[in-house]
């Protein structure tokens, strides 16, 4: 059957005459000026010719099978279930075969409203997934805004698939907005914090470039990777004889680089002869395995671990770990080991931020330090995210989880009478370990019945009507107080993803929803975001990605009506110029108007709740949204809280 | 209702005889409340993680609680003279003084409800 075609010439017939529409319209204007006009204007020139000469040939572009639809299936072997994306033209084929060449499965098409939500969700989701996602990025404007997603997830360390586009080459771009989404380097804009790309400029080199992307991207240290769909590659016809001729690379999952078996057992007799180690862990575990080995070498050392939140490394009913006292730690140590660490210099040092500028030690001079990790495989010169040198007496470059097994079999080799002195450490760890919660407590309990309400109060109140569900924090906990840690017991590797990686403000709303939508993926987890205003504020439209995909999850807005840090910022510089700090508030808060968040996500299709101004409402906003997100609904609590945690 | 009264009555009586003398209460409130004291250590005074510690009931002295704000130790902007003068902190720390004792953690079930260790 043949199908309708657009006929050209009827369609220039009509615009000729839409367009002396507008002109008559616009004629009683004129009159006033200039002499009458003869009734409507003829034809020009061109539209004579247009009309009357026969048209030039034009390129056929209607086709069956495109280089897009080969692009999808390049996708489809790499096991990737979502793509998130906003929408953008210089992508128009490879979306339209996504959707229906791939029939929009694995990976399936995610709406998001910005590029920096694209990016963001993949960062969230691949923490909790163990595998990336992918997400596709407008040419250079989305790949614009994309840029500080991007940077997270590569200061972050963590894997995303990235697809952006341009328009082709010069004679098959239209006029105008083509060109300006049209780009000789589209990687450039973000090279500087991606750990790969290309522009490959032929399907068969598609094919090899993106399996070689997402190899490169899951090889720690993980990060983002960048592949450019060329607008020309995408909807060029792709004929049965060609598409034959084009092979998928097989994608074999690499494995991790372990450390050297001499350099680990220099570091176990260094563990072992140390009379106060102190164990740091960054970004270390990616696995609930990585938790498990790092107890057993904290066990078998009975040294102390601190967490430093950027995943879930310790089990926080452990009594060893000792994160709330890293700070007496580190001043006693004689030796600290660093697990993936992104900044040693800024663990083991402290800078004041007063009227005058002091740097200082936070261990002794004869304190030895050692690492494992794989930050200087991946630094580059411009942007300052390695953070200030420092040296180590060992430095072990290797994957720290990959190298745990064998570190923890070194150090019980290694043990020998050293047994009882460990005995005794460990009894001294337990000792401490009962007083954090307690000394929780008691801090808890002075913001007991405040309004604005504490942060202990609502952590407190959420545990009662979510301790029998298979919950999971989807944000970071530092801007809250840290109390989940400090109060709920965190044993699995799923239940804490860590921070945003490069601090950029808005990570928290994008990447709690892409981390929701894998715990929705993993079988129906409880996802919590605790969502500060200020971040929330740079992406309230995920709640409409939420309710649109039906990603499930409660979000919990820290109200403060600021953007906090700043405010502090803004009232140390007026301290520091005796200027007084009333004025601290002009340009770091966001009150008069409050924003009504609840009415906000409403308007998303989501479910909203609030604002809460007193802690004895938290319980039934608590029940309430719980009971939605267990029956599928995305939700938004506001709850007016103080300026801290 | 009845327990507050009792409390803050209670609060009245214990208050240092210094404060109650040389400091102004509801000028040591506005002054929390204003100079930008509550941003890090709340509304209460009850402190918190990051910002800044406890100082409702603070049991710094005089001096100590005025070297602090003048000399502040950890990340606490330091407050000199011509913005909070000697008198204004008087009345700032007489405030603290007068704040109400919080519960204690004992009299809170609901926080030994949660990790229980």
């Amino acid at each position: 059957m043949e199908k309708p075609r657009l006929d050209r010439r009827g369609f220039l017939k009509g615009a000729a005459v839409a367009g002396g529409a507008t002109i008559a319209v616009e004629a009683p204007a004129l009159a006033q000026t200039t002499p009458a006009q003869p009734k409507a204007p003829g034809p020009s020139a061109a539209q004579m010719a247009a009309e009357t000469e026969h048209p030039g040939e034009g390129e056929h572009l209607t086709t069956e099978k495109t280089g897009s639809d080969f692009m999808v299936d390049v996708c489809k072997t790499l096991n990737i279930d979502f793509m998130a994306a906003c929408p953008g033209s210089t992508f128009r084929g490879f979306q339209e075969s996504f959707i229906n060449y791939g029939k929009n499965t694995k990976p399936e098409w995610l709406t998001c409203m910005h590029e920096e939500v694209s990016v963001g969700m993949a960062h969230g989701y691949a923490k909790v997934a163990g595998k990336p996602m992918a997400a596709m990025v407008h040419g250079t404007v989305g790949t614009q805004h994309a840029a500080m997603a991007i940077y997270n997830a590569w200061c972050d360390r963590v894997p995303i698939i990235m697809f952006t586009a341009s328009a082709g080459p010069v004679e098959d771009r239209r006029p105008g907005i083509e060109w300006f989404h049209s780009v000789q380097d589209g990687a450039a804009t973000v090279r500087d914090f991606t750990k790969w790309d290309d522009y490959p400029w032929s399907l068969q080199s598609f094919a090899e470039s993106t399996v070689r992307a997402y190899q490169l991207a899951t090889a720690q240290p993980q990060a983002p990777v960048l592949i450019t769909a060329d607008g020309k590659l995408q909807e060029m016809e792709l004929s049965k004889a060609a598409n034959a001729q084009l092979s998928i690379p097989k994608l074999n999952h690499p494995t991790q680089a372990s450390a050297d078996p001499d350099a680990l057992k220099d570091l176990a007799k260094m563990l072992v002869a140390a009379e106060n180690p102190v164990i740091f862990a960054d970004r270390y575990a990616r696995s609930q395995k990585g938790m498990d080995d790092l107890v057993k070498l904290a066990e078998a050392l009975q040294a102390p671990v601190i967490d430093q939140q950027n995943r879930m490394n310790m089990p926080t009913t452990h009594y060893l770990c000792q994160s709330s006292r890293g700070g007496p730690l580190l001043a006693q140590s004689d030796f600290v080991l660093s697990l993936e660490p992104q900044d040693i210099y800024g663990t083991l040092n402290k800078m004041t931020d007063q009227l005058e500028r002091k740097t200082g030690s936070k261990i002794k001079k004869t304190t030895k330090v050692a690492s494992i990790g794989t930050h200087d495989l991946m630094v580059k010169a411009n942007y300052q995210d390695f953070q200030r040198y420092n040296a180590t007496d060992l430095q072990i470059t290797a994957d720290p989880e990959a190298s745990m097994p064998w570190l923890i079999e070194a150090v019980l080799r290694e043990v020998g009478d050293r047994k009882s002195a460990f005995d005794a450490r460990g009894e001294k760890m337990r000792a401490a370990y009962k007083n954090f919660a307690n000394n929780a407590r008691k801090a808890g309990a002075l913001q007991w019945d405040s309004s604005p309400i504490g942060g202990a109060r609502l952590f407190a109140e959420l545990w009662e009507v979510v301790k029998n569900e298979d919950w999971a924090f989807v944000t970071p906990n530092a801007y809250s107080g840290n109390w989940q840690h400090k109060l709920w017991p965190m044993e699995k590797h799923y239940q804490y993803i860590g921070s945003s990686g490069g601090s950029g403000v808005g990570y928290e709303p994008v990447g709690a929803l892409g981390a929701a939508l894998a715990h929705k993926q993993a079988g129906g987890r409880l996802p919590i975001a605790v969502i500060g205003d200020g971040n929330f504020n740079m992406a309230p439209h995920t709640m409409w990605t939420a309710a649109h995909h039906s990603i499930p999850y409660l979000a919990i807005i820290q109200n403060n009506r600021a953007y906090h840090q700043e405010v502090m910022h803004i009232q140390r510089m007026a301290n520091r110029h005796n200027r007084g700090v009333e004025s601290g508030v002009i340009g770091t808060t966001m009150t008069d108007p409050n924003i009504d968040y609840a009415r906000l996500a409403e308007g998303y299709g989501a479910v909203g709740i609030g604002p809460i101004t007193d802690p004895k409402d938290l319980n039934a906003a608590f029940k309430k949204g719980v009971a939605a997100v267990k029956a599928g609904q995305p939700v938004l609590i506001d709850v007016v809280m103080q300026p801290r945690g | 209702m009845r327990v507050s009264t009792l409390l803050a009555a209670a609060l009245l009586i214990s208050a240092p005889a210094f404060a109650q003398q040389s400091g102004d209460v509801a000028n040591g409130k506005n002054h929390f409340d204003n100079d930008g004291c509550w941003q890090c250590h709340g509304y209460g005074g009850q402190g918190a993680a990051l910002t800044g510690p406890r100082v409702a009931r603070t049991a710094l002295t005089f001096d100590q609680f005025l070297n602090q704000l003048r000399h502040p130790a950890n990340a606490m902007p330091p407050f000199e003279a011509p913005i909070v003068p000697d008198a204004t902190a008087r009345d700032i720390y007489a405030y603290l003084e007068s704040m109400p004792k919080p519960p204690e953690a004992k009299d809170i079930p609901m926080l030994y409800a949660t990790k229980g260790k």
